[in-house]
């Protein structure tokens, strides 16, 4: 005799419900793992909890922090979230990240003197866009023509990218005058985003919410949204209902790079103002996170955005106060993820405690 | 007869399983995958278990091989009762069985695998003599990877003998093997039948169990029909192979059906007979129609021909497997044919002409989570521009509703949400509502309950009176109780088209269904 648990499917659990069981689960999952993390860091998980809640929280500059953070997590968390609704995997919102600043900080080195300034922000936005876009164009040509998992093909191009990112830097593109330092020049400050006041938050995030909500909309909405759902609940009846399931796939892999690109344009534009090392730090992974936490509900992404912006942001003073590695924030972030999936892997399930029956018979008798 | 003393080495009695239904989850419901089943399996006999897809041969099976307990009944071996925990226990009393996709380490040899499923040492000299012991030829030392399917079973099979199986189930052998494959496999069972087991074959290809079984049982729809038909050697295939197939897809007709359909309807459609066809219109025609195949394998249908009128429903029917499935999504337009020609009121195939019940009402039919104003739009969004008329959507399914008395909680109700009935009559009423001069129905009643049989019947016949409908399914009374000529798949062919009216065609229909009417007299009905 003896008990066992039994996991069944529990298709009508509220949705509400799941939504909440879903959250509670991963930031429990995350809260255990990272006191475990930082005990063995040998950090009083307390006082760990603490320092970055200090951090985060603390000043009305960190809070800007969070907000500077936020923009482009919502924005690679979308790019994340729209194709997950349609089944397809894009792991090289990091890669997109990177082309969509590697083509605005083209515009904003290259622009002819003829084009008027004021054209010229509004340029590199799209060109970040057009460049990440353009990143994705190969992983989506592959998947849908090819069947090549996408899974593999975005994820190899994001080291592809910021290798490509750094020979621009360290080679043709490198600032003459920055003291042998790698990076390229400071862009003209007519490109740069406008920021609030004296803080770094820049109109990315006013962008980033807007477009959440066009993306809400472009999916709830409009034919293409109803094809490309349908797509990802059943592509048997996408077959079905005749739908081009090779140009959905396509479209919405190039709009989710165009949205990283988005993200890693705002990103050169509004805070950092040249390629240089330390542009490219995860965002766009971190996007991944984004998207599950909100449960690829793109009104949910802004609120996982701010969540993560503020544990990026308590980590730094985990790093000042307590000399913790900067790699301890990773293993918070991926215990933020499994709890997330195992949160929507309960949310869907009811988990029930039996008695194991008598045990089996051997052989006749 | 000496053996009826002896006891059967395994009999099973009232087998009872129910799975949760994942449709109607939410309501509580459940299928009955099997329900009280009883069956004996002898020494040294080899009994194939007959059954259409979804008949719960798979089901009782893994019942016996220990990977699903059963709800009620009991099992007995030799006699003595039986529980089954777990596949190992399964394994320990004697009872295994290879499944349709092989259970094999593509990377390791023969003997590798084989010393992986007994626990033994690696040694390509003790396979080899398992394997001429069984008379199962193998190379051991071959990988897994370079065999071809025949070896694997071979293999899959040598590892349940390794262990001492004497029970040995074989899940739809032959699908995976070649002809020339085939009776070398029926020899190695019969072989290891003589040998004193009990060999059982799932199957839904009656044209199999001729050259191969003693015994035959009928499982259909979750019963056991017929268990323990013995061979007659009276007769040349064995059994009466008609009356097998009636008893695998016969359905009984609810009375319903003759009381919903206006008399004239039915009574008019067998007077016209065939030269009703020829005075009016032909919407659809079908000429030297074949599937496209992957490779190695024949197309799933080739050469087909046939042409609908306008106000004529022509049944398709077939034992599954056959190649209606795929002849009806060819027509539904979801897979495109090789070769051949489908014209529709002289044009040339065009989806908008069709309107398409599919057999899949959950996965294909509807979007299980989206809403019914929503899988309203499905198949029935023509109009241009880039938003998406929720207004319109959520307007026509609230028609679609009230036309065909849908029970749902409204238009935002998930098409989930909506018993299996409900929804093919809302996927009915959306495909009449394009109001499409061909309408292609599939297994529209399949896992329906009598009311809603009669409802989805009355709404075919309907259609009928302004379209061309092809009919296509598995069970010839609903072909006989709906159409004007039923015409019958067999192995990718029309074997045979029938007319409904005449005295014998459930008869002949069964007879073709089998595969047992003589091919000039197929060819004969085909050229009309």
């Amino acid at each position: 005799m003896g008990f066992r648990f039994v996991v069944e499917p529990w298709t009508a659990a509220a949705p509400k419900r799941r939504a909440a069981l879903s959250l509670c689960t991963a930031l429990a999952a995350a809260g255990v793992l990272g006191s475990l993390v930082f005990a063995l860091a040998g950090v009083a998980p307390g006082a760990a909890w603490l320092a970055m809640a200090r951090g985060a929280l603390g000043s009305a500059y960190s809070l800007s922090e969070i907000l500077v953070k936020a923009a482009p997590l919502t924005l690679t968390g979308l790019a994340v979230a729209l194709c997950c609704r349609i089944n397809l995997w894009n792991i090289g919102a990091e890669g997109q990240f990177v082309f969509g600043a590697i083509a605005s900080c083209a515009v904003g080195l290259f622009a002819p003197a003829w084009c008027p300034p004021h054209l010229l922000l509004p340029l590199a936005l799209a060109a970040g866009a057009a460049g990440g876009a353009a990143w994705a164009l190969g992983p989506a040509l592959l998947k849908a023509r090819l069947g090549v998992s996408e899974i593999l093909t975005t994820l190899l191009l994001n080291y592809v990218a910021v290798l490509f990112m750094e020979h621009l830097y360290f080679g043709p593109w490198r600032d003459p005058e920055g003291m042998g330092f790698p990076g390229t020049a400071e862009l003209p400050d007519f490109v740069w985003l406008p920021t609030f006041g004296d803080t770094r938050m820049h109109w990315g995030l006013p962008l980033a919410l807007v477009l959440a909500l066009a993306l809400w909309w472009l999916l709830a909405r409009t034919r293409w949204g109803f094809r490309a759902r349908v797509l990802g609940e059943s592509p048997k009846a996408a077959a079905y209902a005749g739908f081009r399931a090779v140009r959905i796939t396509v479209t919405a892999l190039c709009l989710s790079g165009a949205l990283a690109g988005l993200a890693g344009a705002g990103e050169l534009l509004g805070v950092q103002h040249h390629l240089q090392d330390g542009l490219a730090t995860g965002l766009g992974f971190t996007g991944i996170i984004v998207a599950f936490l909100a449960r690829l509900n793109v009104l949910a992404v802004p609120f996982a955005a701010l969540l993560l912006g503020g544990m990026l942001v308590g980590a730094d003073q985990l790093q000042t106060d307590l000399r913790l590695p900067g790699t301890a924030i990773l293993a918070l972030q991926a215990a933020l993820l499994f709890g997330a999936l195992l949160g929507e892997f309960l949310a869907g399930k009811r988990v029930r405690v039996v008695r194991t029956g008598k045990r089996e018979d051997r052989h006749g008798a | 007869m000496l053996e009826k003393q002896e006891p059967p080495l395994l009999s099973c009695r009232g087998l009872t399983k129910r799975f949760a239904s994942p449709a109607e989850a939410s309501g509580g419901g459940f299928v009955l995958a099997n329900a009280g089943v009883d069956l004996d399996l002898r020494a040294g006999r080899v009994h194939a278990l007959l059954g259409e897809n979804g008949a719960g041969k798979s089901t009782l099976m893994s019942m016996l091989s220990g990977w699903h307990r059963p709800d009620a009944g009991t099992l007995a071996l030799r006699g003595a009762p039986l529980v089954l925990g777990s596949p190992a226990a399964a394994m320990r009393a004697g009872i295994g069985m290879v499944h349709q996709r092989f259970s094999l380490v593509e990377a390791l040899t023969g003997a590798e695998n084989l010393a992986l499923a007994d626990g033994g040492r690696v040694s390509a000299r003790r396979t080899k003599e398992l394997a001429q012991r069984f008379g199962l030829a193998l190379d051991p030392g071959k990988r897994v990877s370079e065999m071809s399917m025949g070896e694997r079973q071979r293999l899959e099979i040598l590892k349940l003998l390794a262990r001492d199986a004497h029970i040995l189930i074989l899940d739809e052998p032959t699908s995976v093997l070649a002809p020339a494959e085939i009776s070398g496999l029926y020899a190695s069972l019969r072989r290891l039948a003589d040998q004193g087991r009990a060999v059982v074959l799932i199957t839904h290809k009656l044209s199999e169990i001729a050259g191969a079984a003693d015994e035959v049982s009928v499982l259909r729809r979750g019963r056991m029909i017929a268990h323990n038909l013995p061979r007659d050697p009276a007769l040349a295939d064995g059994w009466d192979m008609a009356e097998l197939s009636r008893l695998m897809v016969g359905r009984d007709v609810p009375d319903c059906v003759a009381s919903s359909v206006p008399p004239s309807c039915v009574l008019g459609a067998q007077d016209d007979g065939l030269q009703g066809a020829e005075h009016s219109e032909t919407t659809l025609s079908v000429r030297g129609l074949t599937a496209q195949s992957g490779q190695g394998e024949p197309p799933a249908f080739a050469d087909v021909d046939f042409e609908i009128a306008r106000g004529e429903i022509l049944a398709i029917v077939g034992v599954a497997g056959n190649g209606q499935e795929a002849l009806a999504a060819t027509l539904g337009g979801m897979e495109r044919p090789a070769r051949g020609k489908i014209t529709i009121q002289g044009r040339p195939y065009d989806r908008a002409l069709v309107a398409y019940v599919p057999e899949d009402r959950h996965g294909a039919g509807t979007v299980p989570n989206l809403t019914l104003a929503e899988n309203m739009l499905l198949s029935t969004t023509r109009s241009r521009g880039a938003i998406f008329a929720r207004g319109a959507g959520s307007r026509a399914a609230r028609k679609a509703l009230e036309a065909l008395n849908v029970t749902a909680s409204g238009v935002n109700a998930l098409a989930r949400e909506l018993s299996g009935g409900n929804l093919q009559k809302f996927i009915l009423a959306r495909e009449l509502s394009k109001g499409a001069p061909l309408l292609v129905v599939e297994q529209p009643t399949q896992g329906l309950d009598v009311l809603a049989v009669c409802d989805v019947h009355a709404a075919i016949l309907k259609a009928a009176e302004t379209a061309a409908v092809a009919l296509v399914t598995g069970d010839p009374a609903e072909a006989l109780a709906l159409a004007r000529r039923v015409a019958v798949v067999y192995r990718g062919r029309i074997a045979g088209v029938v007319a409904a009216g005449d005295a014998d065609a459930f008869e002949r229909i069964s007879r073709l269904m089998a595969g047992l009417a003589p091919v000039e007299a197929a060819l004969a009905e085909v050229a009309r």
